[in-house]
């Protein structure tokens, strides 16, 4: 589903990715580690849009968006979540998710109320629910924990009916039982969707990967089943080790 | 809700009756002023539908107060009279110049927004001031009003009640266009940029759509401006002018209905009060504008209700 | 057009460009450091000129009236920092952008109320007020060259102050660092007075240095701030540098394009059109400008972060 071949960055005489090649199947969870400082964030932005590599190339689905802007490839279905500025603060959360479902419909209005606009609202109230947030719908965004926060972006990324989704250390900042609600939530969408994890949680990384990449120092060490990846030399000396 | 219905349907009626007993107590000078207000509450709400709502600090927007009421005068110059013809133009030529600067200006974003919009409305400014046939710095007399079938805009009451529908047309226009799906889109953008990007909004479109909707409503109420003082001149597009709306935007409380009507309404009341008291009202007016910045943050509507989420 | 009026002109758009570079190094500046938008800038440029020419007339003489309208103005800017500023440097620019135009109403009419409302007439002072010769052979009032030597002078004297001195570093050290530049144990809240005040003495200088060329009345302050604000967006806002080089591009085209531009249409298309449209485009250039600028630049020239 996602091919990416030669990812080069350099921020002037730092490489913070050299020529990186990965692989996404559909269907797959495929988790990236790898220590911080290394890369890691600068592939992230890459994949997801935000940023233009030097050189390399990305093809989403057989097609290449190496130079799609982030929006662009939200509209074809490749969504980034998790970034560290979360949701709209001033709206509840089903407008939360309403907005995402309205900036995937694709259609605009300038009259008709959209707060009432069941095109909207009902996708909406169903992501919420799916994502276990349903009781909380009409709670301003602003009111909600972090945990939540976390949990209203999944609504918000499956509302743009995502083939494959970008999740960018989903489990940052948790608390324990909040982890757990959101390994919980994320093994529930890894059957139904192609997913790219994000992670320093080694916990949620075993539980959910089907394979895991270690990305150190702009480049891949190692790509392979957990038990793999868990045994391989390198990574623990480079990464897996220093935990 | 029903609250707010109440409270706007009192101030209608107030609005309303406002002719009769002005007239009673023989003070047309009232007339004219509340006529004003209404027209520059006009002008105010366009502005919040891109500073309140939008979050763009347009520091021109008197600009398209000026393109409309030059339309109407320059038109009126070359012996054109109708009143449809100086409101399409009007509002056309605001629209017109509303996407030009907004084209080059919505790219940028924070304080290069606002050095940017307030240094094209000041070339326009300039522009305005030497073209003398329209009568340059002195400014151009508006020799016949604008002609409607129907009804005569320059019988004083009349014409404020022409004013008073078109700004609750206005208003109720802004209601609609920020409760759509497009004003969600723009109120999106405003609230976190970065998110709307990623469930893909493209917030520049938004903005430059309702960047020029905004300019538009503008020129409008320039037009109508014209007509009530029956003399233009290059300032009413001036950034004085500009930071006068802007606090009536502020001042009755931003991303709210009632808002730019209130701090129209509070802002030029406190004008009148101050000039009734010295010829030197600004040297009064200047830092009570900075208390009421520093001090009074969420407006004059934030007293009533809750702006809109 | 002779080589001589030529270079004459380019003499008087560096003269402009100095002009605007201390205003727009002042400017740029305190919204670097403190991230504060001034509006009332342009008000600090009047109080200059109005406290040298009250101070030159009481005292008698023009230098004492430069040393009191700088020093004066130096204490207006700081206790502007103090009363409003500080209140205002956690908000956001909105607000501040609010709060100094309340600013400029109350200056304005301020200086109304002390000096009247008609333009004051500032003389050049009687050894300043020759002429020079220049290399073309032509002569140039002495008093501007002054004003391009102080100009260039406090350019220098700047650069030298901001890349080479402990203070410099602080002040490029700059808002984002507000918590290292505390632990160093500098006063924070002093920097800032000191670093506004001394903002408003530079705005203050090229007010009163202006003073004899330009009119003094109030609201002189606003009709250059729109110039400077072109300035530090073609330049970049923040930055020295852009603010140096975007005051002599902005005062090189500001002024060869008021001269050249009418009799150059007159001469390419027709002298009526020159006539009409010449001096409308002129006053037009600069935004122009500034527009081509932000279409391929649109962070200015030196963004001071890139």
């Amino acid at each position: 589903m996602l091919e990416v071949r030669g990812l080069t960055k350099s921020f002037g005489a730092l490489r913070a990715c050299d020529g990186i090649d990965f692989d996404v199947a559909e269907g797959e969870t495929h988790a990236v580690i790898g220590p911080n400082g290394a890369g890691k964030t600068t592939f992230i932005s890459q994949l997801a849009g935000n940023l233009r590599p030097d050189a390399g190339a990305i093809r989403f689905a057989g097609e290449d968006v190496t130079h799609l802007p982030a929006h662009a490839r939200a509209r074809k279905g490749f969504a980034r979540s998790f970034q560290i500025t979360s949701v709209f603060h001033d709206f509840t959360a089903l407008h939360n998710v309403a907005l995402a479902v309205q900036a995937h419909s694709g259609r605009a209005g300038f009259w008709r109320p959209a707060r009432s606009d069941r095109a909207l609202i009902e996708p909406a109230r169903r992501l919420l629910e799916e994502v276990g947030l349903g009781a909380r719908a009409d709670v301003p965004a602003a009111n909600m924990s972090h945990g939540e926060h976390r949990q209203l972006e999944v609504a918000m990324a499956l509302a743009t009916k995502p083939r494959l989704l970008l999740l960018d250390e989903p489990m940052a900042g948790m608390g324990a039982e909040e982890s757990q609600r959101m390994i919980e939530l994320l093994a529930r969408l890894k059957q139904a969707k192609t997913l790219i994890l994000v992670e320093h949680d080694m916990d949620a990384v075993f539980r959910l990967a089907d394979r895991i990449s270690v990305l150190v120092y702009g480049r891949v060490i190692a790509t392979g089943e957990p038990e793999d990846i868990r045994a391989n030399e390198e990574v623990r000396k480079a990464y897996l080790g220093e935990e | 809700m029903s609250a707010r219905l109440v409270l706007w349907s009192l101030v209608v009626l107030v609005l309303l009756a406002l002719p009769p007993f002005v007239l009673y107590i023989d003070q047309p000078f009232y007339l004219d002023l509340v006529r004003r207000i209404m027209i520059l509450a006009i002008a105010a709400t366009s502005l919040n539908l891109i500073l309140g709502y939008g979050g763009l600090v347009s520091f021109g927007h008197a600009a398209y107060l000026s393109v409309g009421a030059y339309a109407v005068g320059i038109l009126g110059f070359y012996g054109f009279t109708s009143g449809w013809l100086h409101l399409a133009v009007a509002v056309a030529a605001a629209a017109l110049v509303a996407a030009a600067i907004g084209a080059v200006s919505i790219r940028t974003s924070g304080i290069y927004f606002i050095m940017i919009t307030l240094a094209f409305a000041q070339m326009l400014f300039y522009l305005g001031i030497s073209i003398e046939e329209f009568g340059g710095d002195d400014g151009m007399r508006i020799k016949v009003t604008s002609q409607f079938p129907l009804v005569d805009l320059a019988n004083p009451v009349v014409f404020y009640y022409v004013a008073l529908v078109l700004m609750l047309a206005s208003v109720y226009a802004v209601f609609r266009i920020v409760n759509s799906r497009f004003g969600m889109a723009l109120r999106a953008a405003k609230s976190n940029e970065a998110r709307a990007r990623a469930i893909g909004f493209s917030p520049y479109p938004v903005r430059l759509a309702a960047f020029v909707i905004a300019g538009a409503m503008c020129g409008l109420a320039g037009a109508l401006y014209a007509n009530h003082t029956r003399y233009i001149t290059p300032d009413l597009g001036s950034w004085q002018q500009s930071g006068d709306l802007m606090f009536m935007v502020i001042l009755g409380g931003m991303a709210s209905t009632a808002g730019p009507v209130l701090g129209t309404f509070a802002l030029l009341f406190v004008e009148e009060i101050l000039k009734g008291w010295t010829q030197h009202w600004q040297v009064f007016l200047g830092p009570l504008l900075v208390l009421s910045v520093i001090f009074f943050r969420r407006g004059l509507a934030g007293i009533f209700s809750k702006p809109d989420a | 057009m002779s080589l001589a009026l030529l270079f004459e002109q380019l003499l008087n758009g560096l003269q402009l460009g100095v002009t605007l570079f201390l205003m727009a190094a002042g400017l740029t500046l305190v919204f670097g450091i403190m991230n504060f938008i001034n509006l009332a800038h342009g008000s600090l440029y009047m109080v200059g000129a109005y406290l040298a020419l009250a101070a030159a007339q009481w005292t008698g003489s023009y230098l004492a009236g430069v040393a009191l309208g700088l020093a004066g103005t130096l204490v207006v800017g700081m206790v502007v920092e103090v009363v409003v500023a500080r209140a205002l440097y956690e908000r956001d620019h909105l607000d501040q952008v609010l709060a100094t135009f309340g600013l400029i109403l109350f200056f304005n009419e301020l200086v109304a109320i002390l000096w009247g409302r008609a333009a004051l007439f500032a003389s050049v002072p009687r050894f300043l007020s020759g002429h020079i010769e220049l290399v073309t052979g032509s002569s140039y009032p002495l008093y501007r060259a002054v004003i391009i030597l102080v100009g260039l002078l406090t350019a220098a004297i700047l650069w030298y102050v901001v890349t080479r001195t402990r203070l410099g570093m602080l002040i490029r050290a700059g808002a984002s660092n507000r918590t290292m530049v505390a632990a160093l144990g500098v006063n924070i809240r002093l920097l800032y007075t000191l670093v506004f005040g001394f903002g408003a003495a530079l705005a203050g200088l090229a007010g009163l240095m202006a003073g004899p060329i330009y009119n003094v009345q109030p609201g002189m302050g606003e009709l250059i701030l729109i110039q400077v604000f072109v300035v530090i967006v073609i330049g970049g806002i923040g930055s020295i540098r852009g603010a140096f080089v975007g005051a002599l591009i902005v005062g090189m085209v500001d002024t060869l394009g008021r001269v050249f531009l009418r009799p150059l249409l007159g001469a390419m298309i027709s002298p009526t059109a020159g006539d009409s449209a010449g001096p409308a485009l002129a006053s037009m250039l600069i935004f122009v400008l500034m527009a081509v600028v932000l279409s391929f630049r649109p962070q200015g020239l030196f963004p001071p972060r890139g």
